[in-house]
């Protein structure tokens, strides 16, 4: 017998000795300990037993005749099933025998060992410590009364009953950023590293051996990451849970952080286990098994008859954690009675209904099966109850009366995503309220041409909808005809073919005298937009993974099918709330086992896992993620296709904050370096692939692009992520690059504007780069020093002129400064004073009145008036005719020709004239301008929309003109 | 008239985003000169004025002089001059019909088979000429480069009065251009060479394809010597009046790493900063670099991820502010060889170049850049450890 066997023996004269002490005593356990240390474990049982029904007197959470739910952690929670559930099939799966001792084994419930104690040598100086009395019975029982509370919650309010408790189970939808697998415990800051990260060998133990057990893990482990040890105790059958409650059974830390888990750990009495603890445990499991063996059914047949009777009143589908004690009465009793009868009665049951899918065979009878959702099918029921009532007497709209009751809307449409019972719902209720259902489904066509909608309503030989509506008042008679109810399913999926379709739908719901129901899967569709408005909406949510586990439990074992619960979550997990689809996956591996385990689970739906849109964030995460290594490659091409551009772009942004699980030994650092330049060339790759795709339209590089963008960098830098900066949390931080490229953009934009009224200075020729490498940190020079050194009327002269000479504008100014801004580096502006820079506006705004603007938009000049006139009734006469586009084109052409021809010509005789008057012009300060608009552009003007841009451009007219006295028109 | 459909030009068209669209330029008022930059005051305005390449000016000078002139390919270094001997060309074919030019923001509408792109450039145009930077376009240069050559084979000028026939079409950055705009262009430059002339002007040619470059006239423009810039500063320094001491514009010229412009620029900033020049004066380098510089400490100081993801930020930062990678790349190389053990530089080097290279065929810049320092500080620090333990 193991040393695990006597800690636990021991720990439970302890528990005894100071049970009503919530809080670890050790003092108590120092003197318990020399008397039982040496006690035999075959003792063991009989003792707990003992034991057992003396806590239960002690503890308050124990109605008297409870059973102590210590011992049995299995699963299978047959009577109380029976009594609770409508369901005929009565669950009578045999446990074999070897679970009973595996779980008697894990019964060191109370175990606490001190990091230090090392898993071989529990010795009684180590036990002392370990004290933590009370644990266990408090647990257990808040366990039952939760669970209980719990049922009924989830009950009310559909998904949301779970609250906080359920935070582990890490719902796949839910937001972007955090990853499935981190257990959806939002863990702020950093979390340290293991410090002997992978330096103990992980045991592997019986698959149940923790089952019915409730973990919460604070702080860091000793060798373990969180998410393997979360990994592990799953696969040994135990749960976990985010924070603690009464129910959790230990909470796993290697060091007391003094942390708020902790804390309420302590309050609670929470047991507390370390790594190591938990290692014996799992090892334990195996060794123990077969000495337990015989010792255990003594007890259990003792207590069996004590039990059996106030197992029924639990509800079984929680399963080991909650329902252990009557779990434990049920367990024994398959395991006396050699469960002949229930074997017999599977067969029977499977041939029975061997036609049926399962989905079918445990189809909801009733509304209250319906697993989650509850407040919403009320709320049809609710509906649909009132639905004669409100509209009864016309049919038509009574809305006026009671606008925003919940009836007021003549239809209602149900949304959620598919395998959630929107289906099965509406048709139970309908069935309930005695309605005769019809149902239209897109297997129908629902065309308005075809009028098939019209005339199917009640199969091809009855009549029309609206027909139907009319019956309703020949058909008062409701004993003879039934009421009846519009199932439209599938509404979003009225597509092409069913043109006219959801418009022809609203138009019955308008003058319809029965009730609709509509059904859709994505109530955003834009298909659905008008509809929305008409409607009452629903939507569903999916069931949390407790629902539908205890509901997939039930099922298996109406099937006699053996799975533990943990199992069953994942399973409800992984089908992402398709309660569908896990029956059709329960029902397949029925075909081929019969007993399944979480690891069958996992590996079966790692296969055929559902489809489903995974968040970039989620994807990088996973790809990121400890379990990495382990996924396929078809599996990494998927996550990193889920948006092949923005997945790239995250991993570009993070990489460099992973601690590479291949460079954990790595002291200097080195290694991670020479992986992160590894990596970093590898997403150049893709950069370059990538613009191979886009350039050239080479599409079937894009796998190349995303193994060598996403895949090799992740899978060189998978580990456990840290912060580089102080304060930043420890997520994913969005690509940067984005936002870069777009300020990048509109500073190139900026810089292009100062270019060109640069060039239009034509003072400078330069080209962009040049200006922004060379000319930028001399113009700024020029327009900042001056305003430092000189005094304020000659700076901002200077400054003034110097921004005239090359037609900088202020927003230029801006840019300037704006580009030469550099972070950590003082303002080019420092230093100058507001009043100065005040001035300057003010002087430079002056100075627009009466400056050479040369840079402005396009102005008439009252000296030129014959060609552009002409170039303008060109333009306008056939864009005033709307249709006449052809015409226009025509016009255009032509206009461009001659447009041509006059340019040259005209540019050859009258340019030097204008020339030379220009040049007086501007000698007055006045501004001289071109419109070459009207003469080469013609076909701007084409379109209406060009049309309203000739308006515009009049009106830009005035703002360019400002300063200018007169502008000049010219055509050349 | 069939490519009418193909290709519209429209001017004003993007009046919506606010941009002014069209400018003429009366002539320089003479009051305003002062305030010019000396750079471009002291521009060279005819091929005979040309202080620095006074030879290739003379050359030019007699071969535009016989009626026709071949395509150009003028290369080299940039502050060497070739912009200027552009335009100075220009107005010795045309005349100063030439510096009637109009700069204008012109929206192109290209049907590419299936679909229509629309390509905004901006051109500085003359009766004559037509001045443009094709590569801004991205990727739909080769777009610019067949239709604004094809534009200008239908305007072709009409002039009967002894004025060249042909219009000439400037094209900057040839080098930047991607492979197909260069293939499009070597057919179109004989198909219409009848109608205009290229002259193409770049860094370095052996960015431009053979078969461009031989189809031109390549004029090579040295980088001027420190000798010529030196006379070149003087010379202004005559002309404004200032005192230069003895071996201050030496000291420009040696920083300027032989570019006539960035001598003159700072030349003028030094000015701006403290006029009586003293010849000790520090020259203020420019803003960029020294930011550059601040990253190659870092990098020095330390190799590790959190400081590379501080560098990466620091990249950004001279990214967003419209630096070119390039410029980038290449002055971090040379302020990591300065401070870099002589048996490391050959690799550095290596890697320098491997990384420019990617980062053309690429498209983030950032993250070639990010490898290349990630790249560096993987094989400094595996140095330092194998040097110091």
């Amino acid at each position: 017998m193991s040393q695990a066997d006597i800690r636990k023996w021991f720990m439970k004269s302890h528990d005894k000795a100071n049970a009503s002490k919530p809080a670890p005593a050790p003092a108590p356990a120092a003197s318990a300990l020399p008397k039982q240390s040496t006690d035999p474990p075959q003792q063991q049982n009989v003792h707990v037993g003992e034991e057992n029904s003396g806590r239960r007197k002690t503890s308050k959470y124990f109605p008297p005749n409870k059973p102590k739910p210590n011992e049995e952690k299995e699963t299978v929670q047959v009577p109380a099933k029976r009594k609770t559930r409508p369901d005929p099939v009565e669950s009578s799966r045999p446990s074999p025998a070897k679970k009973v001792q595996k779980v008697a084994d894990d019964d060191d419930d109370d175990d606490f060992v001190l990091p230090q104690s090392k898993k071989k040598e529990a010795t009684p100086s180590k036990k002392l410590k370990n004290a933590s009395g009370m644990g266990i019975p408090q647990n257990l029982t808040s366990a039952d009364e939760s669970d209980d509370d719990e049922t009924k919650a989830s009950r009310k309010s559909g998904g949301r009953g779970r609250g906080g408790r359920g935070s582990s189970s890490a719902a796949p939808a839910a937001g972007r950023g955090r990853g499935a697998g981190r257990g959806g415990f939002m863990n702020f800051g950093e979390r340290k590293d293991p410090p002997h990260k992978g330096e103990k060998d992980v045991p592997e133990g019986d698959p149940n051996c923790l089952a019915g057990l409730t973990f919460v893990i604070s702080g860091t482990l000793d060798s373990l990451e969180r998410e393997e040890a979360e990994d592990l105790i799953k696969r040994h059958g135990g749960r976990i849970t985010g924070s603690v409650s009464k129910k959790t059974s230990y909470l796993l830390c290697d060091e007391d952080i003094e942390g708020r888990k902790s804390s309420k750990a302590k309050e609670l009495g929470t047991a507390f286990l370390t790594e190591d603890g938990l290692f014996d445990k799992i090892r334990a499991s195996i060794r123990a098994e077969a000495p337990v063996k015989e010792e255990k059914k003594p007890v259990d047949s003792a207590r069996e008859s004590s039990l059996a009777n106030k197992s029924p009143k639990k509800v079984a589908l929680k399963g080991s954690p909650d329902c252990t004690s009557s779990s434990l009465a049920c367990r024994v009793s398959h395991k006396q009675s050699p469960s002949d009868a229930s074997l017999a009665r599977r067969k029977e049951q499977t041939t029975e209904h061997s036609a049926l899918t399962w989905t079918e065979k445990y189809r909801p009878k009733v509304p209250n099966d319906i697993i989650g959702n509850q407040s919403l099918v009320k709320q049809l029921h609710d509906w649909l109850a009132h639905w004669h009532e409100q509209f009864r007497d016309t049919g038509v709209k009574k809305k006026g009366n009671k606008p925003n009751n919940t009836g007021a809307k003549k239809a209602v449409l149900l949304s959620g995503t598919p395998g959630i019972g929107k289906t099965t719902s509406a048709k139970l209720v309908s069935q309930m309220l005695g309605f005769q259902a019809i149902e239209v489904n897109a297997s129908d066509s629902r065309g308005k041409a075809d009028s098939k909608i019209v005339k199917g309503i009640g199969g091809s030989n009855a009549n029309s909808v609206k027909e139907l509506v009319s019956n309703e008042s020949l058909s008062m008679d409701r004993s003879k005809h039934p009421k009846t109810v519009l199932i439209m399913d599938e509404v979003d999926g009225m597509s092409a073919g069913d043109r006219g379709g959801v418009a022809d739908l609203i138009a019955s719901i308008k003058s319809s005298k029965i009730p609709i129901i509509c059904i859709c899967n994505d109530r955003y569709s834009q298909k659905l937009k008008s509809l929305v408005n008409y409607c009452l909406l629903l939507s569903f949510r999916k069931p949390t993974k407790q629902q539908m586990a205890k509901r997939l439990k039930q099922v298996a074992n109406a099937e006699g099918l053996q799975v533990n619960e943990i199992a069953l979550e994942e399973l409800a997990e992984r089908v992402n709330g398709d309660m569908r689809m896990a029956l059709n996956q329960l029902h397949y591996m029925s075909l081929s086992m019969s007993v399944i385990k979480y690891e069958d689970i996992r590996q079966r739906l790692l296969s055929s896992a559902k489809d489903e849109d995974i968040s970039p964030f989620t994807a990088v995460d996973k790809l990121f993620g400890f379990n990495a290594g382990k996924l396929r490659m078809d599996e990494r091409f998927d996550l990193s296709m889920s948006d092949p551009d923005l997945v790239p772009l995250l991993i570009q942004e993070n990489y460099i904050n992973y601690r590479a699980s291949a460079a954990v030994k790595d002291d200097s650092g080195v290694e991670r370096m020479n992986l992160i330049a590894r990596a970093a060339e590898s997403i150049g790759n893709g950069d370059i692939i990538n613009v191979q795709i886009r350039k050239y339209r080479q599409w079937q590089l894009s796998q190349s692009c995303s193994l060598s963008s996403s895949i090799i960098p992740a899978a060189l830098l998978r580990g456990q992520r840290e912060t580089l900066e102080q304060g930043e949390r420890n997520f994913n931080r969005f690509g940067g690059w984005l936002g870069k490229n777009s300020t990048l953009g509109k500073n190139l934009r900026l810089l292009e504007d100062l270019h060109f009224h640069l060039l239009a200075s034509r003072e400078s020729s330069s080209g962009r780069e040049t200006l922004r490498v060379e000319y930028l940190p001399l113009l700024l020079k020029r327009l900042s020093v001056p305003l430092r050194k000189l005094s304020k009327d000659e700076a901002v002269q200077e400054v003034v002129e110097f921004m005239n000479t090359y037609s900088i504008s202020q927003d230029d100014y801006d840019t300037i400064v704006e580009l030469s801004k550099f972070q950590g580096h003082p303002n080019p502006l420092d230093g100058v004073q507001p009043a100065v820079k005040a001035a300057l506006t003010k002087a430079y705004k002056e100075g627009s009145k009466s400056r050479m603007v040369r840079v402005a938009e396009f102005v008439t000049f009252p000296g030129m008036k014959k060609a552009p006139k002409k170039r303008i009734a060109a333009i306008l006469e056939p864009s005033d005719d709307v249709t006449g586009e052809n015409n226009n084109d025509t016009l255009v052409l032509s206009e461009e020709e001659n447009s041509s021809d006059t340019e040259d010509l005209e540019s050859s005789a009258v340019g030097e004239k204008l020339q030379q008057e220009l040049q007086s012009l501007n000698k007055k300060g006045v501004q001289v301008q071109l419109d070459l608009k009207g003469a080469t552009n013609p076909s701007a003007k084409r379109t209406p929309a060009g049309r309203g841009k000739g308006a515009s451009s009049g009106a830009s007219e005035k703002k360019g003109g400002r300063g200018s006295g007169s502008g000049a028109k010219r055509k050349r | 008239m069939k490519a009418e459909g193909r290709i519209r030009i429209e001017k004003g068209k993007a009046a919506g985003r606010g941009r002014e669209r069209v400018h003429d330029f009366p002539p320089l008022l003479p009051s305003e000169e002062s305030k010019m930059l000396w750079v471009d005051k002291y521009r060279p305005k005819t091929l005979d004025q040309a202080m620095v390449h006074q030879d290739t000016a003379q050359n030019l000078k007699k071969l535009v002089a016989e009626q026709d002139c071949p395509h150009l390919l003028f290369y080299g270094p940039s502050g060497s001059g070739k912009k200027t001997l552009i335009i100075a060309l220009i107005r010795q074919i045309f005349g100063p019909s030439a510096d009637k030019v109009k700069v204008e923001n012109r929206t192109w509408k290209v049907d590419a088979g299936s679909r229509t792109i629309d390509i905004e450039l901006t051109t500085l145009s003359s009766t004559n000429h037509i001045e443009l930077n094709p590569s801004d376009a991205g990727f739909q240069d080769r777009y610019i480069v067949q239709e604004i050559i094809k534009e200008m084979a239908k305007n072709r000028p009409i002039d009967t009065k002894g004025k060249k026939g042909y219009k000439i079409l400037v094209l900057n950055e040839v080098d930047k251009l991607s492979r197909e705009a260069q293939h499009s262009l070597r057919r179109t430059m004989e198909k219409y060479s009848a109608y205009c002339r290229l002259i193409l002007c770049c860094n370095s040619s052996s960015k431009v394809t053979e078969a461009i470059r031989s189809r031109c006239l390549n004029v090579r423009i040295n980088a001027p010597t420190d000798e010529q810039i030196v006379k070149a500063l003087e010379f202004i320094g005559k002309k404004e009046g200032l005192q230069l001491p003895s071996g201050f514009a030496a000291h420009i010229a040696e920083k300027s790493n032989r570019s006539l412009r960035r001598a003159i620029l700072s030349l003028e900033t030094c000015h701006v900063q403290q006029y009586p020049f003293t010849s000790n004066q520090i020259i203020p380098s420019m803003d960029w670099e020294e930011y550059v510089s601040e990253i190659v400490s870092d990098i020095m100081k330390e190799q590790s991820p959190k400081r590379l993801y501080l560098v990466r930020q620091k990249l950004y930062e001279l990214l967003v502010n419209c630096i070119p990678p390039e410029i980038i790349l290449k002055r971090l190389l040379y302020e990591l060889l300065k401070k870099l053990d002589a048996e490391l530089k050959h690799e550095v080097c290596h890697w320098a170049a491997y990384y420019e290279h990617r980062m053309r065929l690429g498209q983030k810049a950032i993250f070639h850049l990010e490898a290349f320092v990630a790249k560096f500080m993987s094989i400094y620090k595996a140095f330092l450890i194998a040097a110091f333990g």
